[in-house]
């Protein structure tokens, strides 16, 4: 879900373009795939719940012989723990329960908070974007990369300019393409970003997954070197890993295909390395902007015209801007400028852009934020409530003993609550444990057994979680046992005796 | 001067409806320091409510009730918990040991709410199963105790804390004959031994016999011609 994915719809070629129910089936059976591996995860730390609980427990006997008052309280806070045990199957269930409602909770905030990120508008250095202002997919003259370039050269002070200008700049042209006009298929149709290799080494690509950090050092090694070998001669193409499996193709193919998009003209090309699978670029290609460029020149001589769309290949432009401030003067300039109004065209930032994209979803995410997750949080209160309240019931003589021996209520309400806590701190601690390093894990495996997933390889939860699960825990647990736990402390001894003679 | 004493007793349930229900009516009670009593009476007469009200487990429509030397009709519910921690000791027809805890822990826990020592503690605790007859069964948790012994860690329990009466709800009401015997030998010697005040609660003439004075109740009210002057029980 970047602009481009945005700038790429309605290219045939290849580029996504998901419907609302797509994304909306798409959603659901993500959601049941969650739901099933957090049952899964939770069912598969019970023991390590129950030992937790265990542990608490002997820990909590080693003080019994502690000078008092310290002894005194571990013995009244063993009876927590020993109620917990009593009804192994109750509390398992309800740890199940809360572990996989709370894992759901986080997946939930991650995904918002991630796109919240994504979003926000950012101080300090910014990726920003010129696109065509009223049209999607962009599509603008080639000129204005050129003159983009000089303004930033020769209007924007020494301090506003990123330092090297030529690394900081990037552009891209969108190439649907098919190896065979006649039968549109995935077989046959692929998309691929034209733009200058240096773009690639100069990390401009960073944020579609081409960086040193987001591929390891020795892939990052394999990229130079097939930028390198792209740089020797415009035919040479590197294409997705997982694309050419699709297209049954390997790399040292030459490849002839036609564009989508950029009517009768084709192309003869090299495969000269592969993106790595799973990566951003995993199902997709570039090539060299020049020989795009090469082959629209071609068309003039040959047609005695220029290309239908020879004034409007250049789909994007990319500058890394050393601040805030220098965007916002740079974006004043090209705002006003009168040579970028035919076509219109408007300066933004990533972030913004990506708000852009994201607006028609604006309501989802709204549901999420403010729908779904709240009624997660009640479900959560109502799961624990329910437990506490049949436990409660169970046991209602037992608190009425406990009043009779001199418990205050108080003292009962506090071990009822106590009980609730202690399940909710830690169904939501593990749960969003196992979220926070399960990716990690898995990130770990696959490139210890050589495979990737681009999901887990992008994947950086918040490590926010990992505060906010315990306390969600202690919140609903509060929370869930509120009512019951009022109950037990009112516990009439007169009538629960009454009622058991 | 009696160490439970009950003036003008009245209990009233549902005193908001039509037509009330008025279990005690203007009761008057009193029971002697080292006094075994017990309290008969058909179903509906007032006689477990009478027991709670002594107790402190529930507060009295109007009346006063003294025990020793403190009126526990006028107390707050946190007051009355504090006060039966300390001074009231009770016996359950169904024992009502925490089935999670073992005989010594049944018999520890009103102990935990005292300002008591460790040593204290378990010393109180050894005595009180000492003389229930079961330092033997103090790692037993109920489930793997008779009935009759888990009545008598029930009785153990009631006297750790030294209460200054213990009242007991049909004590003998869920044992068979020979543990019922036990327990009533066992509350009789609270009594000679330790100079217990007991009050008892049953349905059973055998287990009233055992007191030194049974108190027939009616219809919330003390039958006074049927009040009964008892010889001292062995035990």
């Amino acid at each position: 879900m970047t602009p481009d994915a945005s700038q790429m719809a309605g290219f045939s070629g290849g580029g996504p373009d998901f419907s609302l129910m797509q994304m909306a089936l798409y959603g659901f059976l993500f959601m049941i795939g969650v739901l099933m591996l957090l049952t899964m995860l939770a069912t598969l730390s019970l023991p390590v719940f129950f030992g937790a609980l265990a542990a608490m427990n002997l820990g909590l006997k080693g003080t019994n012989n502690l000078p008092d008052p310290l002894g005194k309280w571990s013995k009244l806070a063993g009876l927590v723990f020993r109620s917990l045990r009593r009804n192994l199957l109750r509390t398992a269930l309800t740890y199940i329960a809360l572990f996989v409602l709370t894992g759901m909770l986080s997946f939930i905030y991650m995904i918002v908070s991630f796109l919240g990120n994504f979003t926000a508008e950012k101080e300090g250095q910014q990726l920003v974007i010129l696109t065509e202002k009223f049209s999607i997919p962009s599509q603008m003259p080639p000129g204005y990369a050129r003159q983009l370039k000089d303004i930033i050269r020769d209007k924007l002070p020494k301090q506003y300019q990123p330092a090297d200008i030529d690394n900081s700049f990037m552009t891209w042209s969108f190439v649907g393409a098919t190896t065979d006009p006649t039968k549109f298929s995935p077989e046959n149709n692929f998309f691929l970003f034209a733009l200058d290799p240096d773009a690639i080494s100069s990390g401009m690509m960073a944020e579609q997954g081409l960086s040193k950090e987001d591929l390891g050092e020795d892939d990052w090694d394999k990229l130079l070197g097939l930028v390198e070998l792209v740089r020797q001669d415009k035919r040479h193409i590197i294409i997705g890993e997982d694309k050419l499996k699709i297209m049954n193709k390997q790399v040292g193919d030459e490849i002839k295909f036609t564009s989508t998009n950029y009517r009768e003209l084709e192309f003869e090309c090299k495969i000269v390395g592969a993106f790595p699978s799973g990566s951003r670029l995993g199902g997709g290609a570039a090539m060299r902007y020049d020989y795009l460029q090469s082959k629209l020149d071609a068309y003039l001589v040959q047609k005695g015209q220029p290309h239908p769309n020879a004034d409007r290949c250049l789909n994007l432009v990319w500058v890394r801007m050393p601040s805030k401030e220098a965007f916002e003067r740079l974006a004043a300039i090209v705002n006003q400028a009168e040579s970028f109004s035919a076509p219109a065209a408007k300066m933004e930032t990533f972030s913004a852009a990506v708000g852009s994209f994201l607006e028609p979803y604006k309501d989802i995410f709204w549901g999420m934020k403010y729908i779904i997750m709240p009624a997660i949080v009640c479900i959560m209160c109502l799961v624990i409530g329910i437990t506490i309240t049949i436990g409660v019931r169970e046991r209602r003589a037992e608190m009425a003993v406990l009043k009779v021996l001199g418990f205050q209520p108080r003292q009962v309400q506090a071990m009822v609550v106590s009980e609730s806590v202690l399940i909710g701190v830690y169904g939501g601690m593990l749960a969003t444990w196992c979220v926070y390093f399960l990716p990690m894990f898995i990130t770990k495996f696959t490139k210890t057994v050589g495979v990737k997933f681009a999901f887990f390889d992008n994947f950086k939860p918040s490590e926010w979680i990992l505060l906010y699960g315990p306390l969600l825990g202690i919140a609903v647990g509060l929370i869930g046992s509120f009512m019951p736990s009022r109950s037990a402390s009112k516990v009439k001894v007169s009538e629960v005796f009454a009622q058991v003679a | 001067m009696a160490i439970v004493e009950v003036r003008d007793l009245c209990k009233t349930f549902n005193p908001e409806l039509p037509e009330p229900i008025r279990v005690l009516v203007d009761l008057n009670l009193d029971v002697e320091e080292g006094e075994f009593v017990a309290l008969m009476g058909p179903s509906g007469s007032g006689k477990t409510t009478l027991l709670n009200l002594v107790a402190g487990l529930d507060s009295p429509t109007s009346g006063r009730i003294r025990i020793g030397d403190q009126v526990i009709s006028d107390m707050s519910e946190s007051q009355l918990a504090r006060w039966r921690t300390r001074n009231v000791g009770f016996v359950f027809q169904f024992y009502n040991l925490l089935p999670v805890l073992t005989a010594y822990e049944n018999v520890e826990l009103p102990l935990l709410l005292l300002p008591m020592s460790k040593d204290e503690r378990r010393k109180q605790v050894n005595n009180a199963m000492e003389i229930v007859g079961l330092a033997d069964r103090m790692d037993h948790r109920p489930g793997m105790l008779s009935g009759g012994q888990c009545q008598r860690v029930g009785i153990a329990r009631a006297i750790v804390t030294d209460p200054t009466i213990v009242v007991c709800d049909e004590p003998t009401g869920a044992l068979d004959s020979k543990s019922a015997d036990n327990a009533l030998n066992l509350l009789n010697l609270l009594r000679s031994e330790l100079g217990k005040t007991i009050i008892m609660v049953t349905h059973d003439p055998t287990a009233a016999n055992r007191a030194q004075r049974i108190i027939h109740l009616e219809k919330g009210r003390v039958m006074d011609a049927d009040e009964i002057q008892l010889q001292p029980a062995v035990a």
